[in-house]
């Protein structure tokens, strides 16, 4: 009897457990798929056929003092996200990237067409690369 | 809303779970070495209900925690340090808390040793997690 309860809490202190931790990190899957439809952060086509910029040491050292400049304000100094997004892991073209810089977003980020050139934002965009994990 | 409310509210409910659980570990071990005094019983029930409330405290904190970071789980740096004493702390307290609920005072003083040493690694695990969570904010 004392036997069959131990191993009766034992079980429902796995299954209590495996069942909280699994409904946890499910919840967060599901938060961080609908902050990815509403940040740009989901594949989309042109991700996936468009060509990268091929990126260099040099370029994303440059990028980096670029976006320490001007987007870690709003993205944080690591670039994971404050009042702006996390820009870890994006998956969008380069082509959306400039567009982003250039253009901006009404009412959540600025236009950065004056300040950066084409040159700038392929620095900026090789920066962003580099803080993919894959 | 207020853009800031989940963080609000991860730092309100955070630190009911971390002292309950460090307090529940204290308990017990103190109600496992004086066994056979009066207070030995005293001191396993008050482990008996902080470890209890304290799993239960989990779950509001950990909702407020995944609300703050859009669902992050692991992140980056300090958030990923965080997250890597986190996850676990969260199962092992969920675990021992449902394991006490259900063996009441019946465990043999055996299991209750085992018990006691996967409580004081799940205080170990919440202080790191705790550690690395003011780190962030010190970051901030």
């Amino acid at each position: 009897m004392k036997l069959s309860r131990g191993i009766l809490s034992i079980t429902a202190a796995a299954v209590v457990s495996g069942s909280a931790l699994g409904s946890a990190l499910a919840f967060g899957h599901w938060l961080q798929e609908a902050a990815a439809r509403s940040s740009h952060q989901r594949p989309t086509v042109d991700y996936w056929l468009e060509p990268v910029t091929p990126t260099s040491p040099g370029l994303i050292a440059q990028g980096r003092r670029l976006f320490l400049d001007s987007c870690a304000h709003c993205h944080g100094a690591d670039a994971s996200g404050d009042e702006g997004p996390d820009l870890h892991d994006l998956r969008v073209s380069d082509r959306y990237i400039a567009h982003m810089i250039v253009f901006g977003e009404p009412h959540q980020m600025p236009s950065f067409a004056k300040k950066y050139g084409a040159a700038d934002i392929t620095a900026l965009t090789s920066y962003l690369r580099s803080l993919e994990s894959s | 809303m207020d853009s800031t409310i989940w963080a609000k509210a991860h730092g309100a409910t955070t630190h009911f779970p971390l002292a309950l659980a460090l307090c529940s570990a204290a308990f017990d071990a103190a109600g496992f070495a004086l066994a056979r005094q009066p207070i030995g019983g005293d001191l396993r029930a008050a482990g008996y209900w902080t470890m209890i409330i304290g799993a239960m405290g989990t779950v509001p904190a950990v909702l407020s925690g995944l609300l703050m970071t859009k669902g992050t789980v692991l992140g980056h740096d300090a958030l990923r340090m965080h997250h890597v004493y986190v996850w676990p702390a969260f199962a092992l307290v969920v675990a021992l808390g449902t394991w006490r609920l259900f063996q009441g005072r019946n465990a043999t003083r055996q299991a209750f040793a085992g018990y006691l040493i996967l409580a004081g690694i799940a205080a170990g695990l919440m202080s790191a997690a705790a550690y690395w969570g003011g780190e962030m904010m010190i970051a901030r």
